[in-house]
């Protein structure tokens, strides 16, 4: 087969419609799948494995092995993304009577790259905040870090994090700018702690709160609501002297501590901290309710925004579908707790928070402009016509 | 026109090889807490949103308690939440949160057996030997166990399960002291109460 052959089959396969219904019947398949299959894997499990990824694997039972056995949602998404560009730029003609139908493209296809800078760079994380608290960190729902905070200054804290994802079993991690290297024992990402005793064996630490303590591993939580206790043994070394295996864990109430080379260290697992150059101050929270019920009515939170590098002092009220956007983040009212002297807002960061509504815009657009040229060719057809008779 | 796939495709590899870094940061120590500044006037009740289906965040409270007059209490850290010393005598109480059931009772009560070199108990000898303190969060199950032989101790151990952690109060040291302190031991577990 010449190449030329060979080039304008594969054309016509990219531009076909029978690829643009394969397309939309695989994400149905891929729906439906995500759908059942959050009972096994929580929401956000499925969502990961069946929508975000490029391809959906199959795990073996008993065995380490993974299959692949369909196309993943970012795959199916960006293969029918390329059909409609290829397909517009094959049929459309380039007129402007076909001008609505070319914007019409251009929205969705803005829609489909909008779900995919979402899905790439969308980070959501949490501001749990107590009535007269000031809060200068979010926290993320879902990830943890291990912090380790030099606190030996009396006017700051150096606060360094390890990501999860460098807690591997068997790694090491330098901490720049510190004389110390966290060697990674193990790493349970669901864990249960217990005291010791028969039948539940020493955790393996040798120093701090760890060998008092039993450690089980426990399967990933299929629940949303079920917080997972993420633990790791992990060995502090500094200038070549260890300091013994710490366990670290989200289930320990509070910080352990080890000095080096005179600086104090507090070591600990915490929710992953992300630092914001300015600080909020949860003024009140209010939970009305329509008078004489339980019956919600409103949740508020009444928060000061304090950025000092720019100057900037002032009240803002957050409340549902009332989010304060600030610094390319948009803090919505989420839940709260502790007899509503808590409020938790839900912070997200989404560089295209723009696209879907640009795009609904488009798309209305070029179909208000569709029918308008329609409509004109339309009517001069009809006076042409009329035109003839008389 | 073939440099511009090239560089997507790099451009992708590369993303795809980052790896998450260890991060720092500088934080000032918090300084002693300043009022929040005076509010901003409220919008009208007719601008606010009912929010639907909207439900309160998992408790994280902490329990509290009156210490007894006399006794004293340091601050912990790690799964020993305090240690508290009473007025007068070898004993020492310690208070310690787990998360979870933490076992279950019968395991606990046969570890502070243990402890004290003493044989566990099944179910049933466990249930006998349990009385309850009611508190103002829920009724703490309640052990008195002693040793005999060259040392002998006591233990008298509390334990409940609130707001999704087990709470652990036990007393432990020598028999007389411990008998002495125990019906301060008991206030303190009578007084306690959501922080």
């Amino acid at each position: 087969m010449s190449n030329s052959k060979l080039q304008k089959r594969l054309w016509d396969a990219v531009t076909s419609l029978k690829l643009t219904l394969v397309c939309l019947a695989m994400l149905m398949v891929l729906v439906v799948a995500c759908t059942l299959s959050q009972v096994r894997l929580g929401t956000l499990g499925a969502v990961d494995a069946y929508i975000h990824s490029f391809i959906v694997y199959w795990d073996v039972p008993g065995s380490q092995w993974s299959v692949p056995v369909f196309p993943g949602g970012a795959l199916v998404g960006l293969v029918l993304t390329v059909n409609l560009i290829a397909a517009q730029a094959k049929r459309l003609e380039f007129r402007f009577s076909k001008a609505g139908l070319w914007v019409v493209h251009a929205g969705l296809i803005l829609l489909f790259a909008g779900e995919f800078v979402t899905g790439l760079f969308q980070v959501e994380m949490q501001l749990p905040i107590e009535q007269g608290e000031t809060r200068n960190y979010l926290e993320s729902p879902r990830d943890v870090e291990l912090a380790l905070v030099d606190t030996t200054a009396s006017d700051h804290d150096d606060s360094y994090a390890v990501p999860e994802s460098r807690l591997e079993a068997g790694r090491s991690v330098a901490i720049p700018g510190t004389p110390i290297t966290f060697k990674v024992h193990r790493y349970l990402r669901n864990a249960e702690l217990l005291r010791t005793g028969p039948g539940a064996p020493p955790s393996g630490a040798t120093a701090g709160i760890g060998p008092d303590v039993a450690l089980r591993a426990l399967a990933a939580a299929s629940n949303d609501d079920t917080v997972e206790v993420r633990a790791a043994l992990v060995e502090p070394i500094a200038d070549g002297k260890s300091y013994g295996t710490w366990l670290v864990s989200t289930g320990l109430g509070a910080p352990q501590s080890f000095v080096h080379a005179g600086r104090s260290y507090a070591l600990s697992m915490r929710s992953a901290r992300r630092y914001l150059p300015y600080s909020l101050t949860l003024k009140k929270f209010s939970h009305d309710v329509y008078p004489g019920t339980d019956i919600p009515k409103n949740f508020s939170s009444l928060v000061h925004v304090s950025n000092k590098s720019l100057g900037e002092e002032r009240d803002v009220l957050i409340f549902m579908n009332r989010p304060l956007r600030y610094a390319g983040k948009a803090f919505y009212q989420a839940s709260f707790g502790k007899g509503d002297t808590l409020s938790i807002l839900q912070v997200v960061e989404n560089p295209g928070w723009l696209l879907p509504y640009i795009s609904c815009v488009l798309v209305g657009a070029g179909l208000m402009l569709h029918f308008a040229l329609s409509l004109g060719r339309s009517v001069r057809r009809q006076r042409v016509a009329v035109g003839g008779l008389t | 026109m073939q440099t511009t796939p090239r560089l997507i495709l790099t451009a992708l590899l590369l993303a795809a090889c980052q790896r998450e870094e260890v991060t720092h940061f500088r934080i000032a120590k918090p300084t002693q807490a300043t009022p929040p500044p005076a509010s901003a006037p409220a919008p009208m009740a007719a601008d606010l949103t009912a929010v639907p289906g909207m439900e309160p965040a998992k408790p994280t409270n902490a329990l509290a308690w009156t210490l007894p007059a006399g006794w004293t209490q340091a601050v912990a850290g790690g799964m020993r939440y305090a240690t508290i010393k009473p007025a007068t005598g070898e004993v020492d109480v310690t208070v310690v949160v787990l998360p979870g059931t933490a076992g279950g009772e019968l395991a606990n009560v046969n570890r502070w057996r243990g402890q004290l070199g003493v044989a566990p108990l099944d179910d049933s000898s466990a249930q006998s030997a349990r009385s309850l303190v009611q508190t103002k969060t829920g009724p703490f199950a309640l052990y008195d166990f002693q040793s005999d032989g060259a040392k002998p101790s006591r233990m008298i151990a509390a334990r409940a399960v609130f707001d999704g952690n087990t709470w652990f109060f036990k007393m432990l040291g020598e028999p007389r002291a411990v008998g002495s302190a125990r019906t301060d031991f008991i206030h303190l577990l009578e007084s306690l109460h959501v922080e």
